[in-house]
C-alpha cells in the first residue's frame, strides 16, 4: 500500500496540482488589504477570509481531485496493470485515498502557514481587542482538513459506483451542500417551529440527519474568529465521528469496488 | 500440477435491455508448467475476457480456475504471475524506471536486487536511454515494451500476456519472440493471446483456438504442422523421364511435386533409377489455413 500512496502523491505533484494551489494561494496577499474595509474588525475579517479561502481550496480539491482520482485510473486504463498485480482492490483504494489525504495534510501545512502570516500581518496593523487564539485557528484548520478528507471518501464511494465522472463530481458537491445543512435542519424540526411539519417529514429529515455526514460538527470558524474556547470532549467526539464515518464509507467503497468488473 | 488450470469458466454479460452475451462458454483448459501456449482467436472471440477473468479483473459467471494451484479469486494467485494487459497504459507521469520499481516493490522486491533487475530489463527492452523520461512522452511501441519489462522485472514463473506483439515494430516483435523463447528455455510458462498465426507457429508448443467464446480445439503446434503436410517437393538429379513428366507440374528442372501418398513409391523409383536425391521438403498448409478452417467450421 505504501507504493500506491507514493505513486498517488507523485501523480498529484506531477500533474501540477500543488502549483495550482500555490497560484490560488496568492489571493492570501489580498486579504490584509480587503480586511481594512471592515474598519474595526480587521483581524476578525482577515481570519474569516483566510479560513474561507482555505475551505474553498480544499472543497475544489475534494471535488476535482478526489472525485476524479479513481475515474481517471479506470478511464485511462491504468487500473488494468495495477490490479493485475498481487494487490487487493481494497489496498489499492486505501492507497489512493491515503495519498490524497496525505496531500491534503501537506497542503494544510502550507496554507496554514500562509493563514498565520496573513493574520499576523493584519493583527499587527490593527491590534484586535481580543488577542488572536492561534491554537484555535490551527485547530480550525485541522478540523477543516478532516471534513474535506471525509468528503474525499464520499467522492471515492461515488467513483466506485459509476463509470462516469458526473456522479463523483456532482454527487460530492450535493453531499457537501446537504452535509453542511443537516444540523440546521435537525435543529429546526426539533424546535417549536418544526411542530407544523408532518411526522413523516420529521422522520425523513431525522433519517437523513443520521445518514448524511454532519459537516457542521467540523466547523470551528466562529471559535477561531472570536477566540472562543472549544470543548475538549466535543473535539474528541468529532474526531471519533470522523474516523468511524470515513472507515464506514471507505469499507463500503472497497466492497463495491471489489465487485466491479474491469471490462 | 498444471501452471494454469481452467475448468468450465463461463462469463455472461448483461447487455442493453437485459440481453445476454456469452463472452466465454465453459472454457476448460490445462496449461502445463514450462510450455508456451498460444491462445488464438479472431477479434471478439473472448480471449481478453478469459485473460481478464484469470487475472481477477472480471469475475466469472460460473466455473473456476487456478494459477499454480492458487484460486484466481485471491490476490495470492497473482504473486507468481507477470501480466501484460491488452494495449497497456501505465501511470504516464512516472518514468519507466519508476514504474518498474513500483511493480517490483508490489512483488516485495527491494534494494540491490530490484535495482539490478530493473536495469537489466530496461537494457533488454532497449529502454535504458528513456528510463528517466515520463512515459507520457513515449511512443506506443515504447509503452508496449514497458509492459513487457514490467512482467519480466520480478521474474515470475507464469506469464500471461494479452496481445504482446501489438503495437511493436518488426524489431520489437522479434525481440519479444526471442524473450518468450528464452523464457521457455528457463522453464517458465507463457500463456499469450494473439490473432497472428505466424507468431504462434514460431514460438508456441501448443495452441488453443477460441471462436465466439467457445474453445474449438487445443493441439500441439508441431502436430498441426505435421498433419498439414499435403505433399513433398523432391529435388534430385537424373530424374527418370516418366516421373518428371508425371510429377513436375512447374517444369522446374530437378524438382518434383509429389503427393503425400506417393512419396514412398517415388523415392523407390528414384533409387532404382540411380537418381541422386538432394532434398525432400514437405509442403504443408500453415497454421493460418488450419485456423481459418476451424473458424469457418465453427461458424458453419
Amino acid at each position: 500500500m505504501t507504493s500506491m500512496i507514493s505513486v498517488t502523491l507523485k501523480g498529484i505533484f506531477r500533474d501540477r496540482v500543488f502549483q495550482g494551489i500555490l497560484m490560488t494561494a496568492l489571493i492570501f496577499l489580498l486579504i490584509p488589504t480587503v480586511s481594512l474595509l471592515s474598519m474595526r474588525q480587521v483581524t476578525e475579517l482577515s481570519i474569516t477570509l483566510a479560513l474561507s479561502l482555505n475551505s474553498l481550496i480544499f472543497l475544489l480539491l475534494s471535488v476535482f481531485l478526489g472525485g476524479t482520482m479513481l475515474w481517471k485510473d479506470i478511464e485511462r486504463r491504468y487500473s488494468y496493470g495495477v490490479l493485475g498485480l498481487p494487490m487487493t482492490r481494497s489496498s489499492y483504494l486505501a492507497g489512493k485515498f491515503a495519498g490524497v489525504a496525505l496531500f491534503f495534510l501537506l497542503t494544510a501545512i502550507v496554507l496554514g502557514a500562509a493563514t498565520f502570516v496573513v493574520v499576523f500581518f493584519a493583527s499587527s496593523l490593527y491590534p484586535p481587542e481580543r488577542p488572536v487564539q492561534w491554537e484555535i485557528i490551527a485547530l480550525c484548520l485541522f478540523f477543516d482538513v478532516m471534513k474535506y478528507v471525509l468528503l474525499v471518501a464520499i467522492a471515492f464511494l461515488f467513483s466506485t459506483l459509476s463509470t462516469s465522472f458526473f456522479l463523483p463530481v456532482f454527487g460530492t458537491i450535493a453531499i457537501f451542500l446537504a452535509g453542511g445543512a443537516t444540523q440546521q435542519v435537525y435543529d429546526y424540526i426539533h424546535s417549536t417551529a418544526g411542530d407544523t411539519l408532518t411526522p413523516l417529514v420529521k422522520q425523513a429529515a431525522s433519517g437523513l440527519y443520521y445518514l448524511l455526514p454532519n459537516f457542521s460538527a467540523f466547523d470551528l470558524k466562529v471559535n477561531a474568529i472570536y477566540g472562543l474556547s472549544t470543548s475538549f470532549s466535543g473535539l474528541l467526539l468529532t474526531i471519533g465521528y470522523f474516523l468511524l464515518y470515513t472507515t464506514f464509507i471507505l469499507s463500503l467503497a472497497a466492497l463495491i469496488f471489489s465487485r466491479r468488473e474491469m471490462r | 500440477m498444471s501452471a494454469i488450470s481452467i475448468e468450465n469458466l463461463t462469463k455472461t454479460y448483461r447487455g442493453k435491455r437485459g440481453a445476454k452475451v456469452d463472452a466465454l462458454k465453459e472454457l476448460t483448459l490445462e496449461i502445463e508448467a514450462g510450455e508456451v501456449f498460444g491462445f488464438l482467436g479472431p477479434n471478439g472471440a473472448g480471449k481478453s475476457t478469459a485473460i481478464k477473468t484469470l487475472m481477477g479483473l472480471i469475475s466469472p459467471t460460473s466455473g473456476s480456475a487456478t494459477i499454480l494451484g492458487k484460486d484466481i479469486t485471491t490476490p495470492d494467485a497473482r504473486r507468481s504471475v507477470g501480466f501484460l494487459p491488452e494495449n497497456p497504459s501505465f501511470y504516464d507521469y512516472l518514468s519507466a524506471e519508476e514504474y518498474l520499481v513500483f511493480v517490483g516493490k508490489t512483488f516485495a522486491m527491494s534494494g540491490p536486487e530490484l535495482k539490478e533487475k530493473t536495469a537489466s530489463v530496461l537494457n533488454r527492452l532497449d529502454l535504458w536511454e528513456a528510463r528517466k523520461r515520463p512515459m507520457r512522452s513515449y511512443s506506443k511501441g515504447m509503452v508496449q515494451r514497458v509492459g513487457i519489462a514490467q512482467v519480466l522485472v520480478h521474474d515470475p514463473d507464469v506469464y500471461i500476456l494479452d496481445e504482446p506483439m501489438s503495437g511493436l515494430d518488426p524489431l520489437g516483435r522479434t525481440l519479444v519472440k526471442e524473450i518468450i523463447k528464452e523464457l521457455r528455455e528457463r522453464g517458465k510458462t507463457v500463456f499469450f493471446s494473439t490473432h497472428i498465426t505466424a507468431d504462434v507457429e514460431l514460438i508456441c508448443d501448443r495452441v488453443g483456438i477460441l471462436v465466439a467464446g467457445a474453445l474449438q480445439t487445443v493441439r500441439p503446434v508441431q502436430e498441426i504442422l505435421a498433419a498439414g503436410v499435403v505433399g513433398y517437393q523432391v529435388k534430385a538429379k537424373d530424374i527418370p523421364q516418366e516421373l518428371f513428366s508425371y510429377y513436375n507440374a512447374d517444369s522446374q528442372a530437378e524438382w518434383l511435386s509429389v503427393p503425400k501418398a506417393d512419396l514412398g513409391p517415388v523415392m523407390a523409383r528414384l533409387q532404382a533409377a540411380g537418381s541422386t536425391v538432394e532434398l525432400v521438403e514437405p509442403q504443408r498448409k500453415d497454421l493460418e489455413a488450419f485456423f481459418l478452417d476451424i473458424v469457418a467450421h465453427s461458424q458453419a
